[in-house]
């Protein structure tokens, strides 16, 4: 699809040089918020709003980052996948996530033990933050979307939509679940040498809950949800 | 700066901003996005100098990150403590390749590489250097890898939690994991408080075929 990609943008940039003169004088007088246009949030490079057949994506012409994506059935997928990502947070929060045996001795931990740990080691500020990259923050991130994609479904809008999605989308870099399941993959590479370690329900959970949070995320397009918060 | 300054085609030039977080189009004077409420700026306020003094921090923790144990580890040979770099090298000593290559690319190359990519991207919004193609790329990439560095200190967190074998091994968090933490979280701010279209501002205007290219 990468070639139809460059062809698309090449058009809208043809159009973006007659947006640029068509609308010279009447930016004084506009509108408050211009709906017809988008500039690129890398490069600042003014466009007529595109219109993007389902499954395509238009990118920057100047710097190439992209600009809009249309994805097929965005706002259900997103829905569907928040759902999902919010059952498995609560299963693989509170179920066991691994087993350690090494002499003889057992030690079952959830990921909320990983925290305590730190906790207990007069390590507050670490446990914190580690709490809050794991656990808190994609639960926010989880809520946020949920809160805001429900309603839409049914073409509604409730109070606060749109601080809670401006919150939860600056949330979203710090929401580090897949980071964290990277790092179970290298301790137990680090452990396979001292014990042996089984994965338990939460361990499972935690894999399919980074998978669920991340699609649910780029299932739909950042400027497509802002335009159904903000109908015209 | 006035926006009659902003190269041709640009929003900026037309007095036109970009809300950071709805990227909704609307004019300066608003003050305030309409749609979300956010502040609004033709480009990020101060961005090149806060970047640069969260990074400066990122580098001054840096050091107790590296010279500091990031766990101590002890067991029935006594209490061994740990640095990052140590650990690599026990890694490869041990013949685990793959892991030694993992930590050394989280906790070293990354970190190392972020910030040097971060001071040239301050670089090339100051004063056109290279291709502003180019930055736009290591601006991109800046941005998505930054968060994987934080690997290291949820490898300690899950080792201390797990290795609780009562007195025949344990293993405890080191004063270099927090920092090690504090460098990540300081160099994901900076990078967020980059603003990449200074790139583009500072290249079309340094260079003029580009500026005819656009008009």
């Amino acid at each position: 699809m990468k070639r139809g990609e460059d062809n698309v943008a090449m058009t809208w940039k043809s159009c973006s040089v007659m947006a640029v003169h068509a609308q010279a004088d009447q930016t004084s007088v506009g509108p408050t918020v211009f709906r017809g246009m988008l500039a690129c949030d890398q490069c600042d490079t003014l466009y007529h709003y595109p219109v993007v057949e389902e499954g395509e994506s238009a990118v920057c012409d100047v710097c190439g980052a992209k600009l809009l994506s249309h994805t097929r059935r965005g706002l259900h997928r997103a829905t569907a996948l928040s759902v999902a990502a919010l059952f498995l947070f609560i299963i693989s929060n509170f179920f066991p996530f691994m087993t350690i045996i090494a002499a003889g001795r057992e030690n079952t931990v959830t990921v909320m033990d990983t925290i305590k740990a730190l906790w207990d080691y007069n390590d507050p500020i670490l446990a914190a933050t580690v709490f809050a990259f794991i656990i808190a923050i994609p639960l926010i991130v989880c809520l946020c979307q949920l809160y805001i994609l429900v309603p839409l479904m049914w073409g509604k809008i409730l109070p606060f939509a749109r601080v809670l999605c401006r919150f939860g989308q600056s949330s979203v870099p710090w929401s580090m679940t897949e980071v964290f399941f990277l790092g179970v993959l290298v301790s137990l590479l680090k452990l396979l040498a001292l014990a042996r370690v089984e994965f338990r329900v939460g361990f499972w959970a935690f894999a399919a809950l980074m998978v669920c949070l991340t699609a649910a995320l780029t299932a739909i397009d950042r400027r497509e949800l802002w335009r159904l918060l903000n109908p015209t | 700066m006035k926006h009659e300054d902003y190269p041709p085609g640009t929003a900026a030039a037309r007095g036109l901003a970009v809300c950071h977080y709805c990227l909704c189009l609307q004019r300066k004077e608003n003050g305030y996005c309409a749609d979300c409420g956010g502040a609004l700026h033709l480009r990020k306020e101060a961005s090149v100098v806060r970047t640069l003094a969260y990074t400066l921090a990122a580098m001054v923790l840096y050091i107790p990150a590296n010279i500091l144990p990031i766990m101590t580890v002890s067991g029935l040979g006594g209490v061994e403590e740990n640095t990052i770099m140590g650990g690599v090298v026990t890694f490869w000593q041990m013949g685990s390749y793959p892991v030694a290559v993992i930590i050394f690319t989280a906790s070293v190359l990354i970190p190392i590489l972020k910030m040097v990519a971060i001071i040239a991207l301050c670089r090339a919004a100051v004063k056109p250097c290279c291709e502003p193609q180019r930055m736009a790329t290591i601006y991109r990439l800046t941005e998505l890898v930054g968060r994987w560095s934080m690997v290291d200190v949820f490898v300690v967190c899950i080792l201390v939690a797990l290795v609780q074998v009562g007195s025949v091994m344990s293993i405890a968090p080191g004063p270099a994991a927090l920092s090690f933490g504090g460098v990540v979280i300081l160099t994901m701010i900076g990078a967020h408080c980059f603003d990449p279209r200074l790139i583009w501002d500072k290249a079309q205007r340094g260079s003029p075929p580009a500026q005819q290219k656009d008009s």
